[in-house]
C-alpha cells in the first residue's frame, strides 16, 4: 500500500506548488491511474514515490514505512519504474537492458538469463529474435515493451508507469494498453499509471485520481467519477470525453 | 625523389631508433594526459564551480608557444631530456581529453540519466554503467586529437636533448640540408596518419560491438585487431627503443656494454655538429670508450645546463660567449686574456675546465652580400653608417640580444639598421640571398659566406671580442679520465679559421655529412701525427 499523507510540493522556494496538500491511497494490488493534464502535477506525485524528487512537506508511506527513511537505491531497485520517452540504455541489447536491475543486485548470470527470456515471452518479444538487438532496431511499441519488461525483472511489488504508451501511434497504444490489462491480471501487481489521456484512463484504471493544478480534484472508480463528480472541473472533464469525434 | 629515397635507406637504422623515440614520447605523454584529463573532465562535470577552472587551466596551457614552454620546463626542472618534452606534451595533450570528456558526460541525454537513477543505480554505477560509455566516443575523439597533435609538438622536443623525430628536423634546419629535414618531417607528418587512422579504427571497432556479439569468430578477431590498433604502433615504439640494432643488420660496432660512456653535446649548428663530431671520433679512436653524441641542443644555456647538471660530460664553446652570455661580464677584446678569465671563472664557479683551443675564432661578422659590398664600395663596418638607415638587418634571437651584439654594436658604432627581423641561423643566410635581409650577422667561419658570395665585412673599431672554440669538460669525467686532456690536445690548434670555413662548406654547400667531414679532416691532419 502507498500513501499520501498531506504532500506538497514545490520546485521553487515558497513559490508555485506543483503538487498542494495530496492525501490519497493506493491499496495492494489495484491500478491507480493518475489523470491530468501536463503541469497538474501526476508525474511529480509519481517521482515522489521513488525518490526522484523530495517532498518540500508531507509523507509518502510505502507498506507504512515512510520512504524518506529508507535508502533511495535500495527503494528504486523494490519499485519497477516505466519511463516516459522509454529510457532504455541504447548501449545495452535488449537483454542487457531487462537484466540491468538484477545485475545490479548481483544476481548470479544464469539466472538473470532466464529471468529476461521469461520477461520477453512475456512481453511478447521471442528472445531468440530479440535478445541481441538495440533499443534503435526496435520499434516504437517494442522499445516501450522492453520497458516494461526491464521495470518487472526483480519482479517488484510495485510499478511505476509515467506516461508509457503516450509517444505510440493509436493501434500500437490499443495494443499495449490491451497486454497491460492482461498482464495486471496474471501478475497482481500495484501499479500506478500516469496519463493525459482520458481513455486510456477509464480503460486500465481501478480508480482514477484526477489532479488539477497541484491539486486532487477526486479520486474514486469510474462509475463515482462519471456519475458523481464532486467539483466542476471533473464534470467538464468526462462530459467532454463522452462527446463524439473527440479525441 | 629517387635520390632523397636512397638517402633514407643510408640512414634507416638512425630513422628507425628515432621513430621509437617519437612514438614513446607521444604515446606516453598521451597517456599520461588521459589518465589526467578523463577525471578532470569528469570533476569539471560533476561540479560547476570548478567547470570554468579546469577548462580555463588547461586552455590557458595551450596558448604558450611551444618552445617557450621547453624554455620554461628546462628553466624549472634544471634538466634536459625526455623529462621536460614529457610534460610539455602532456601539458597540451590535456585541453582536447579534458574539453571531449567534460562535453561527452554533459552530453549524455537527461532522460536517460534519470532512468539509470530511477531504475536504482548508485551514482557510481551510473558513471560507470551508463554515463563513460555513452561518452566514450566523444572522449576517444578528444584523445584522438591530442595524440595527432602531440606527433607535431614532439619535433620540438629535439630542441631540448629529448631525441624523436624532430632531430632530423633540426639538423636538416642547422644544415640547410632538405633531404635531412625531410628525412624527419614525411615520417612525423606519416606516423600522425597512422596514429589518427589507429584511433579511428578504435572507434570503428567499438561501434562493431553489436555484430561481433551475434556474428561468427572472424568478425570477433578483426574487431580485436581493430581496438588493439593503437597498442601495435605503441608496440613498434617500444621495440625500436629496446632493440635499436634491428635495422643497422649487424653494421655498427657492437660496442662493450661494461666500457666507460662520455656523452659529448653540441648546438644546432654546422661548426658544432662538425667539431662534436672531431671530439667523438678522436675519443673513439684512441680510448676504449663508448661515445653517446647528444648533439643539436638548442642553444648555449642548454648546452651550459647540461654540462654542469651532469648530463653530458663535454661540448665545444666559444671564449666570447661564454664571458658575455654565461658569465655575463663585460667584452674583453685581448683573447689570451679572455681565455683565461673565462678558464678561471668557469673552474671556480661550475667546475668546468677549458681545455686547449681549437685555433680559430668565430667572431661575428656583419656581412653584405659581395655584389652590394663591390657597388657600394664598403670594406668596413663603420662604412656603413650613412646607408644603415635604409638597410633591413636580420640577426639571430642571440644575436638582437646579447650584449656583444646589435645592442652594443649600435652603441659601438653610433648607427642603427631601418628594420631588423630575428632569423634561424641557417634561414638568415637564405633570407640575405634571397634579399629578404640586407646585413646579417654571419660567423666568420661559416661556410656559407663563401659558398653564397657574401662579404663579411672588418669590423674596423674592434667591437667583437674573441670568440676562440675550446672543448669544455666537466672536472668530475676529467678526474676519472684525465687521457682525455691529451686526446683532446690532438687537435688543439689545429683548427684555423680558413680550415674550420673549409669544413663548414662541405657540410653547407657539399651536402656532405658532419661525421664524414670530421673524419676525412682527422685522416689527413691528425692521425699521421699520432703514427
Amino acid at each position: 500500500m502507498i500513501s499520501f499523507c498531506s504532500v506538497s510540493k514545490s520546485f521553487s522556494n515558497g513559490g508555485e506548488w506543483a503538487v498542494q496538500d495530496v492525501s490519497l491511497e493506493i491499496q495492494t494490488g489495484e491500478t491507480l491511474v493518475l489523470l491530468g493534464s501536463s503541469g497538474s502535477g501526476k508525474t511529480t506525485l509519481l517521482r515522489l514515490v521513488n525518490r526522484l524528487i523530495k517532498p518540500t512537506s508531507g509523507k509518502i508511506l510505502l507498506d507504512g514505512t515512510d520512504v524518506a527513511t529508507q535508502n533511495p537505491v535500495q527503494l528504486r531497485r523494490r519499485i519497477g519504474y516505466v519511463f516516459q520517452g522509454i529510457g532504455l540504455f541504447p548501449h545495452y541489447s535488449v537483454a542487457a537492458n531487462i537484466e540491468i536491475v538484477p545485475r545490479l543486485l548481483d544476481w548470479p548470470k544464469e539466472k538473470r538469463q532466464k529471468r529476461a527470456c521469461e520477461l520477453m515471452e512475456l512481453v511478447g518479444l521471442p528472445p531468440a529474435e530479440y535478445a541481441d538487438r538495440y533499443p534503435d532496431e526496435l520499434s516504437g511499441g517494442q522499445q516501450q515493451r522492453v520497458g516494461v519488461a526491464r521495470a518487472l525483472a526483480t519482479d517488484p511489488e510495485y510499478l511505476l508507469m509515467d506516461e508509457p504508451f503516450g509517444a505510440l501511434d493509436a493501434i500500437t497504444r490499443d495494443s499495449l494498453q490491451q497486454e497491460l490489462i492482461s498482464l495486471k491480471q496474471r501478475l497482481r501487481k500495484t501499479i500506478v499509471f500516469v496519463t493525459h489521456d482520458i481513455g486510456e484512463a477509464l480503460r486500465l484504471g481501478d480508480r482514477i485520481a484526477v489532479m488539477h493544478r497541484g491539486r486532487l480534484e477526486q479520486i474514486g472508480s469510474q462509475d463515482e467519477l462519471l456519475n458523481h463528480p464532486k467539483t466542476e472541473f471533473v464534470r467538464s472533464l468526462f462530459e467532454k470525453s463522452s462527446m463524439p469525434n473527440h479525441p | 625523389m629517387i635520390e632523397w629515397f636512397q638517402f633514407v635507406a643510408t640512414r634507416l637504422p638512425e630513422l628507425w631508433v628515432r621513430t621509437g623515440e617519437h612514438i614513446l614520447l607521444t604515446g606516453t605523454s598521451t597517456l599520461i594526459a588521459i589518465a589526467i584529463g578523463i577525471p578532470l573532465g569528469l570533476a569539471a562535470s560533476r561540479l560547476p564551480r570548478l567547470q570554468g577552472i579546469i577548462t580555463g587551466g588547461v586552455g590557458i596551457v595551450q596558448t604558450i608557444p611551444s618552445l617557450a614552454m621547453l624554455a620554461m620546463l628546462l628553466a624549472l626542472l634544471n634538466k634536459i631530456g625526455t623529462t621536460p618534452a614529457i610534460i610539455a606534451l602532456v601539458l597540451y595533450a590535456l585541453l582536447p581529453i579534458v574539453r571531449n570528456a567534460l562535453a561527452g558526460l554533459t552530453g549524455v541525454p537527461a532522460p536517460i540519466k534519470e532512468a539509470a537513477d530511477g531504475i536504482g543505480m548508485t551514482r557510481n554505477q551510473r558513471l560507470w554503467l551508463v554515463e563513460l560509455p555513452l561518452a566514450t566516443p566523444v572522449i576517444i575523439t578528444g584523445i584522438q586529437t591530442a595524440a595527432v597533435v602531440g606527433v607535431g609538438i614532439a619535433t620540438l622536443s629535439a630542441f631540448i636533448g629529448a631525441g624523436g623525430l624532430g632531430q632530423f628536423i633540426n639538423r636538416g634546419i642547422a644544415l640547410s640540408n632538405h633531404q635531412l629535414i625531410l628525412l624527419g618531417a614525411v615520417p612525423a607528418a606519416l606516423l600522425a596518419l597512422a596514429v589518427d587512422a589507429s584511433i579511428t579504427s578504435v572507434q570503428w571497432g567499438l561501434r562493431r560491438r553489436r555484430s561481433a556479439r551475434r556474428g561468427n569468430r572472424l568478425d570477433g578477431l578483426i574487431r580485436t585487431l581493430a581496438l588493439s590498433a593503437p597498442l601495435f604502433i605503441l608496440a613498434t615504439g617500444c621495440l625500436a627503443v629496446w632493440k635499436p640494432d634491428l635495422l643497422s643488420a649487424g653494421t655498427t660496432s657492437s660496442g662493450d656494454n661494461n666500457a666507460p660512456v662520455i656523452r659529448i653535446g653540441s648546438k644546432n649548428f654546422t661548426e658544432q655538429l662538425i667539431l662534436g663530431e672531431i671530439m667523438a671520433q678522436l675519443i673513439e679512436q684512441n680510448t676504449e670508450m663508448q661515445v653517446v653524441r647528444k648533439f643539436d641542443l638548442g642553444g648555449t644555456m642548454i648546452c651550459h645546463s647540461a654540462l654542469r647538471n651532469g648530463e653530458i660530460d663535454l661540448y665545444a664553446e666559444y671564449t666570447g660567449t661564454a664571458l658575455t652570455t654565461v658569465l655575463k661580464r663585460e667584452v674583453i677584446s685581448n683573447p689570451n686574456e679572455a681565455y683565461r678569465i673565462v678558464s678561471e671563472a668557469y673552474a671556480k664557479q661550475f667546475d668546468l675546465t677549458w681545455l686547449s683551443p681549437f685555433g680559430f675564432n668565430n667572431t661575428y661578422a656583419i656581412t653584405l652580400r659581395e655584389t652590394d659590398a663591390q657597388r657600394w664600395g664598403i670594406k668596413s663596418i663603420s662604412e656603413l653608417k650613412s646607408r644603415a638607415s635604409e638597410l633591413r638587418a636580420g640577426w639571430t634571437s642571440e644575436f638582437s640580444e646579447r650584449p656583444d651584439g646589435y645592442p652594443g654594436l649600435r652603441e659601438h658604432y653610433g648607427f642603427k639598421f631601418a628594420t631588423v627581423r630575428d632569423l634561424d641561423t641557417a634561414l638568415m643566410y637564405e633570407a640575405l640571398v634571397q634579399e629578404e635581409v640586407d646585413v646579417i650577422c654571419a660567423f666568420a667561419t661559416d661556410g656559407r659566406i663563401a659558398a653564397y658570395h657574401l662579404q663579411p665585412l672588418e669590423d674596423d673599431l674592434q667591437f667583437f671580442p674573441p670568440y676562440f672554440a675550446a672543448p669544455i669538460i666537466s672536472a668530475a669525467t676529467l678526474d676519472k679520465h684525465p687521457e682525455l686532456e691529451k686526446i683532446l690536445d690532438l687537435v688543439a690548434g689545429k683548427i684555423s679559421s680558413e680550415t674550420m670555413q673549409r669544413l663548414n662548406s662541405q657540410v653547407d654547400r657539399d651536402k656532405r655529412s658532419p661525421a664524414e667531414v670530421a673524419r676525412e679532416f682527422l685522416q689527413s691532419n691528425i692521425l699521421p701525427s699520432i703514427q
